[in-house]
């Protein structure tokens, strides 16, 4: 019954930031204008992406306590939805880049830091395929996962604050948190990023349920 | 019961350095591995020279020099658990257990990687000539770099071996996972080299010094669990 409420929830949000993202008036601000209606659908796919690392990790830190083989599993599958987000972020960026900015890729510290993030849960990836025993590959796993997120948050949380960034919000560019504290635009922004972590879930749990069937 | 638990900790610390004593012999002793890496920073150092290096601006010396700094520790750390493989592993499972080991490892492998890039800051001013302003917040920043790397790839070499031991991973695992330190110990160098503001450089040094603590309490909680059977 839970299960259901969660994803009818996810499913509600998803598509009311979706559509309404799409017919609400926004603030006309100069360079982005129109544009930033992407904050409803790119900024909310790293939010999920983090949301869905931050489940990754904290099933890493619950298998090193008690051992438990699920939690290795979810572990493993909220990683991989993690990545998709990671990837539709960084595809919507990318289409957004080149409208605004005129450049598919620029030396950013967000960007680099969502590349680094992609590298480092690649890797993990590869560290995983690598050993045969369950045992041995969700423990060592666990621990370069518990590693790797850390290096996460302060890749793309620490590091881009400390230098100037094109992103609006930051260094001199018209944004949405520093100039205009639009409550509307929150009003859609938080929706969505609550809408698509419930979704992500259940794309998680749905790969879970599917690779312990096919075991 | 204070002098007991003060006691245990004396005979720990006098186990990290006999261990600390043990890893330097066992490197000296295999003198040809300390030959190689010295004759890649040489190499690779006058490689860098002849292909321009010599009319390098500060920002580009900077880049250079932690190139090589870099694949320097790298390679180094790569044969951080040679010794520790195979039946050693239960021999220092029983004789020092995983945490003082991974103090040791961690201890010596920084002091290794600082005397690595001190031999390439010096060769790379013996080439191009030395045109650091600030030397102490340089060095400081060298220092800081070097024990945030030792940890990062003891741990990701840890991995590597107890998943294998494949050489190919160690480096996928270990890059990514360097960036961060990299990104602002090369910011703290250049400003060192330029000589900005202290109080600028002290913000970044502050920030490079939580990072390393965090890094390294994380590798010392995680190795236990990576060393078992």
């Amino acid at each position: 019954m839970t299960g259901r409420i969660y994803k009818g929830l996810g499913v509600a949000l998803v598509l009311y930031s979706l559509v309404y993202g799409l017919l609400t008036t926004v603030p006309d601000l100069p360079i982005i204008e129109e544009s930033i209606r992407n904050l409803f659908y790119h900024v909310s796919m790293w939010f999920a992406m983090v949301g869905m690392m931050a489940g990754s990790f904290s099933n890493a830190v619950g298998y090193l306590r008690d051992e438990n083989l699920n939690k290795d599993g979810r572990s493993e599958s909220l990683a991989e939805t993690g990545m998709l987000f990671a990837f539709l972020g960084l595809f919507t960026g990318m289409m957004w880049a080149k409208f605004t900015w005129g450049a598919w890729w620029t030396n950013d510290p967000k960007l680099n830091g969502s590349a680094i993030t992609i590298l480092i849960y690649l890797a993990y990836f590869v560290l995983r395929n690598g050993i045969e025993e369950p045992r041995k590959k969700a423990r060592i796993s666990a621990v370069y996962n518990i590693f790797a997120f850390v290096m996460m948050i302060v890749f793309i949380g620490i590091l881009p604050r400390m230098t100037d960034s094109l992103h609006p919000g930051n260094g001199g560019n018209p944004g949405f948190n520093s100039y205009d504290l639009d409550n509307h635009l929150r009003m859609i922004f938080y929706p969505a990023v609550i809408g698509w972590v419930l979704v992500g879930t259940w794309i998680a749990s749905l790969r879970y349920r599917i690779k312990n069937l096919s075991q | 019961m204070f002098v007991v638990t003060l006691f245990q900790s004396v005979l720990k610390m006098a186990k990290i350095g006999l261990l600390i004593q043990r890893f330097a012999q066992q490197e000296l002793r295999n003198s040809n591995a300390i030959f190689s890496l010295g004759l890649y920073l040489a190499g690779i150092t006058y490689l860098v020279y002849m292909l321009g290096g010599q009319n390098a601006s500060d920002s580009v010396w900077n880049m250079l020099l932690w190139v090589v700094v870099f694949f320097g520790a790298i390679s180094q750390a790569s044969r951080s658990f040679e010794f520790e493989s195979g039946d050693y592993f239960y021999y220092y499972q029983t004789v020092a257990g995983p945490k003082a080991t991974i103090i040791a490892k961690l201890i010596y492998n920084s002091l290794y990687q600082l005397i690595l890039s001190v031999a390439s800051w010096a060769l790379f001013s013996w080439f191009y000539g030395n045109t650091v302003y600030n030397p102490g917040i340089f060095a400081l920043g060298l220092a800081l770099g070097c024990i945030g790397f030792s940890a990062i790839l003891t741990l990701a070499n840890g991995i590597a071996e107890r998943s294998g031991g494949n050489v190919t991973l160690s480096s996928i695992l270990s890059i990514p996972l360097t960036l961060p330190v990299l990104k602002i110990v090369s910011a703290i160098n250049i400003q060192a080299m330029v000589g900005a503001p202290l109080e600028e450089v002290y913000e970044l040094v502050g920030s490079l010094f939580a990072l390393d603590i965090a890094i390294g309490l994380l590798a010392y909680l995680l190795f236990p669990y990576l060393w078992q059977d």
